[in-house]
């Protein structure tokens, strides 16, 4: 099947230090792609980039097969919705979701059943003659993804589109998002430096670091298999083990693991569940506990190693109390480029 | 309360008789014939500037001029101050700061200093006396007020919206014709009022550039003074007042009708 969106070698600015360096990756029809990274990563850059807003240094854009890196962003059939909600302030609810249509010069009675369509999924039937200044944060959004939506676009761009939006609100707009791309197979690019977000929207989620596409993987894997030391401290993994691979075994302060990493320097990076209390594990010294809404984290320490580790909520040490912890194999990562250890 | 009473009841009927009574005195004078002190009305009336003004004589072929060099001015100026506005209010830093000093030169220049200037220029380009010359005078502040105006109304203008109707499918001409010109209705029609009124009152640059050879509404008033001949300027006078008052209502009624629509 032929990708939605197709970013290949995708370079923005120019000189010694560019935006974006070599950015490549591919969305399927229908699928939700959600590119994390801090401010100033280049994750709005991309966006604009794909979008035509933002000339490119090299590299090219495909939506639905055809090449549109030369193409205006009308001709990209890729439609952008910035992190704010804009509405034509000088149109009616019902005139800003009929705009794409009337643009492509819809039948009358064709506009109307699609604007009273978008508008009743989006829960704004009853608010066509309303201006945009007169709905809520979240009908203002709501009513930009319908327009969005008309334009029947087969990439759907989105910047930060909840980061301005209350928490109540957020659920409310996220869940249209979902709905109205299931409606219609629209690909999702999203962008946002949300962990949470990430994972509640994406199939698949890009870790975007300085400039470069670290690593794209679903949830499941990007967290408990980052390609680097550099993304797994940006997803905020907490533990982190320094080692070395030697005939197929990691042998670090927290015993030895099978591998079939090649020989070397590395480091095991794991979450808190990667951690389990049992006879033949290693002693640790509980430094103090962090209770949270589901579960207790204990920081231990480990022969001089800070770590964190999720007890059962049954046995749950006290602080100062010695516990014997041995890793999961299947939840650790070894990561060998050092450059950030 | 008392300062309330005495801005309603004394101060503001001072105001309106002081706006008033000029205006009225200059119609007096207008249809007047051997009016002169101590007389408190004049002993016989006459309609011979107005006819004149009518029937297409000095007066009335120079408020046409006013009028062609006014238009054109704020058509002209709008173009100007549109497309200069926006970009120094996309730019930052020094690139604004001096942009907006460059727009502020030609209004901050006394007309006579702009006006000898503007001459020499005009001349050089073979324009002395001419209607394009003189257009081109008065197209130098208008434009500087214009862009200034439209540096002030883009700098609070969300320009994401553009590129929104953009990825919406907007060619640019459709973005122009279903966004930016209804976005920005009103403030164009400001503009243009501005450019307008800038030309419509010139005497010193028309004067400078035109040789004399441009006659418009502010020279005819002048000269017509200057000869003595009272009923032709205070006609001519009133003419001067009539695009200003008629701005003032129009502008009004442009901002009632599209508060509701801000930019």
């Amino acid at each position: 099947m032929t990708a939605a969106l197709e970013v290949e070698g995708l370079t923005v600015g120019f000189g010694p230090t560019p935006v974006l360096r070599m950015i490549s990756f591919n969305v399927a029809p229908g699928e939700r792609v959600v590119v994390l990274g801090a401010s100033g990563a280049g994750k709005t850059t991309l966006l604009r980039a794909v979008a035509g807003l933002l000339p490119v240094a090299e590299g090219r854009v495909r939506v639905a097969g055809r090449d549109v890196s030369c193409e205006p962003p009308e001709r990209r059939d890729a439609v952008y919705l910035h992190q704010a909600a804009l509405p034509f302030p000088h149109l009616s609810v019902f005139e800003n979701v009929a705009f794409p249509l009337r643009i492509r010069r819809l039948g009358t009675a064709d506009i109307r059943s699609t604007v009273d369509d978008l508008l009743r999924a989006v829960r704004l039937d009853g608010l066509e003659r309303r201006m945009p200044h007169t709905l809520s944060g979240g009908q203002r959004h709501r009513m930009t993804l319908a327009r969005a939506m008309a334009a029947r676009p087969a990439v759907l761009l989105l910047d930060e589109p909840l980061a301005s939006l209350d928490p109540s609100l957020r659920e409310e707009v996220r869940g249209t998002v979902i709905e109205l791309q299931a409606r219609h197979s629209a690909a999702v690019l999203m962008v946002t430096h949300d962990l949470e977000e990430a994972a509640a929207l994406g199939h698949r989620i890009g870790v975007m670091l300085e400039g470069t596409l670290a690593q794209i993987e679903s949830p499941e894997v990007l967290f408990r298999r980052p390609a680097s030391l550099a993304v797994a401290r940006f997803l905020g993994i907490p533990n982190e083990v320094k080692g070395r691979v030697a005939a197929g075994r990691f042998e670090s302060a927290l015993g030895c693991l099978q591998t079939t990493r090649a020989d070397g320097e590395a480091i095991g990076v794991f979450g808190v569940d990667a951690l389990r209390t049992g006879a033949d594990g290693v002693e640790a010294r509980v430094v103090a506990l962090r209770y949270g809404r589901a579960r207790v984290i204990a920081t231990v320490e480990v022969g001089g190693l800070m770590l964190s580790y999720a007890p059962p909520p049954d046995s749950v040490p006290s602080p100062g109390q010695v516990v014997r912890l041995s890793l999961l194999a299947g939840q650790v990562a070894l990561c060998s480029d050092l450059s950030h250890a | 309360m008392r300062g309330t009473g005495l801005l309603r009841w004394v101060l503001l009927p001072l105001l309106a008789v002081s706006a008033i009574a000029p205006l009225g005195l200059l119609l007096m004078v207008s249809v007047s014939r051997d009016w002169f002190a101590p007389a408190l009305l004049p002993p016989t009336l006459t309609a011979e500037s107005w006819l004149d003004v009518v029937e297409g004589g000095r007066l009335g072929s120079a408020f046409l001029r006013s009028l062609e060099l006014a238009v054109a001015t704020g058509g002209l100026a709008v173009m100007a101050g549109v497309t200069l506005g926006r970009a120094l209010a996309r730019q930052t830093g020094w690139r604004r700061h001096a942009g907006a000093a460059a727009a502020f030169l030609p209004v901050a220049v006394p007309p006579i200093g702009l006006g000898v200037g503007l001459e020499v220029s005009v001349l050089w380009l073979g324009l002395g006396g001419s209607f394009a010359g003189v257009l081109l005078g008065h197209l130098v502040p208008a434009a500087g007020y214009v862009t200034l105006y439209f540096m002030s109304v883009f700098s609070g203008y969300d320009f994401r919206v553009e590129e929104a109707a953009r990825t919406l499918g907007a060619t640019r001409l459709e973005l122009l014709r279903r966004v930016v010109l209804p976005l920005l209705r009103r403030p164009l029609a400001e503009g243009f009022l501005l450019g307008f009124l800038v030309s419509w009152a010139q005497l010193a640059l028309t004067l400078l550039i035109g040789g004399g050879r441009v006659r418009t509404l502010p020279l005819e008033v002048f000269a017509y003074l200057h000869a003595g001949q009272d009923r032709y300027a205070a006609t001519g006078a009133l003419l001067l007042t009539v695009p200003p008052v008629l701005t003032i209502g129009l502008v009004k009624l442009a901002v009632g009708r599209s508060e509701a629509f801000p930019v």
